[in-house]
């Protein structure tokens, strides 16, 4: 099992998103659909499109952490991995099999 | 007839006498046009052929002749009228994103009120218009896709049950037709838009405000901050065409919502404070 799985943005070219508040909406033209997302959520999503090729879990951590300016312990670890399980539910960004 | 109902020409025929008196009160502001001018819609209120013609009397609305929508009663014909012409601009009018909310202008600026029904969003509406805001529709926001203007349509304000009476009283003047009960909607009437509000369809106001609205009876009147994402989601449930236009939609109600102070509005009823509230807001 991968410990430290990459995770990418599905689509990217496909997404418009527009934030205010520190709060995130994103439009998904591959499903039509529009979401609402979290501080996090938003945190997650800017991370994974700055990187189109995938992040490691444990790197966009450490770059959530940094630009947060908080600990990248495992109760964010836990919340970030939560994030992305949603996400891919949502179809907006999915695991990058090796 | 055909009557310009802001951005659309639409060609209206019907025998009833309901109609026609209520078109005659209702519309009297709006310029008639020509009978060979171009009529974007032609619609059509008529009985059904047959026996019911005589006995309970129903009402059917066709748009380019043909039936629509199941028939109502008769005494329902004119709310049947209404409720299609929205049918026609909704499924039709897809040059706009088109949201389920009032609008009106104040200072150049378009105040929208998106919400579900029983939220008190016709009878907000109503009160300030009878107050001086310049009605651009009760029902239907039209916005162009680059979001930066909203184009008014409007036409009657339609009000329920209790909110007839609660006008009537508070905005004495108003030119409000027959009250048509056991609707659907229970009972309905609509109220003459201003003429200041039909002749100046033309002019296209920037957006301004985002507010929602909720009545609940005997809660206090409040005017709260709400999160632009919160609004953006609540118009996107609200939209009739979101889909249609796809990133395109997207796009548009992100720069109305970029452009707009976005609000929560909860009011039980005090319609002149509801109005001083609005008043107050606009001009700061």
């Amino acid at each position: 099992m991968n410990r430290d799985p990459f995770w990418r943005a599905l689509a990217p070219d496909a997404l418009a998103s527009r934030s205010w508040d520190d709060e995130f909406v994103v439009y998904n033209d591959a499903t039509g659909n529009t979401h609402h997302l979290s501080v996090l959520g938003r945190a997650v999503m800017t991370m994974l499109l700055s990187h189109p090729s995938g992040i490691a879990l444990t790197a966009l951590v450490l770059g959530i952490a940094d630009d947060a300016g908080t600990a990248a312990d495992d109760e964010l670890v836990e919340a970030v991995e939560r994030t992305l399980a949603h996400l891919a539910e949502l179809r907006l960004a999915a695991p990058v099999l090796a | 007839m055909r009557i310009r109902l802001g951005p659309v020409a639409a060609e209206i025929r019907s025998p009833f006498g309901v109609v026609a008196s209520a078109l005659a009160l209702l519309y009297a502001e709006h310029h008639v046009l020509a009978t060979d001018d171009f009529a974007d819609f032609r619609v059509a209120v008529e009985p059904p052929f047959g026996v019911r013609r005589f006995v309970a009397p129903q009402a059917l609305f066709k748009f380019d002749g043909s039936v629509r929508f199941r028939p109502l009663p008769a005494a329902q014909a004119f709310p049947l009228l209404e409720w299609g012409l929205n049918w026609c601009v909704t499924t039709h009018c897809h040059q706009y994103l088109i949201i389920h909310s009032a609008v009106l202008e104040r200072h150049g600026r378009a105040l929208l009120l998106p919400a579900p029904p029983g939220s008190g969003k016709s009878t907000l509406c109503a009160a300030l218009v009878a107050r001086g805001w310049r009605l651009l529709s009760d029902e239907l926001a039209l916005i162009e896709l680059d979001g930066k203007r909203v184009v008014p349509m409007p036409r009657p304000i339609s009000l329920k049950n209790r909110s007839i009476d609660t006008i009537a009283r508070f905005w004495p003047d108003a030119a409000i037709g027959d009250i048509v009960p056991d609707t659907l909607k229970g009972s309905v009437a609509h109220v003459r838009p201003p003429g200041d509000s039909v002749h100046r369809a033309l002019e296209y106001p920037a957006p301004g405000w985002v507010v929602l609205p909720r009545y609940a009876h005997g809660v206090a009147t409040e005017l709260a901050p709400l999160p632009k994402c919160e609004a953006f989601m609540r118009l996107v449930d609200s939209a009739f065409n979101y889909s249609v236009h796809g990133r395109a939609g997207f796009e548009a109600l992100a720069a109305l919502v970029d452009a707009s102070d976005c609000r929560a509005f909860t009011y039980g009823g005090a319609l002149d404070e509801a109005v001083g509230v609005f008043d107050r807001f606009a001009a700061s």
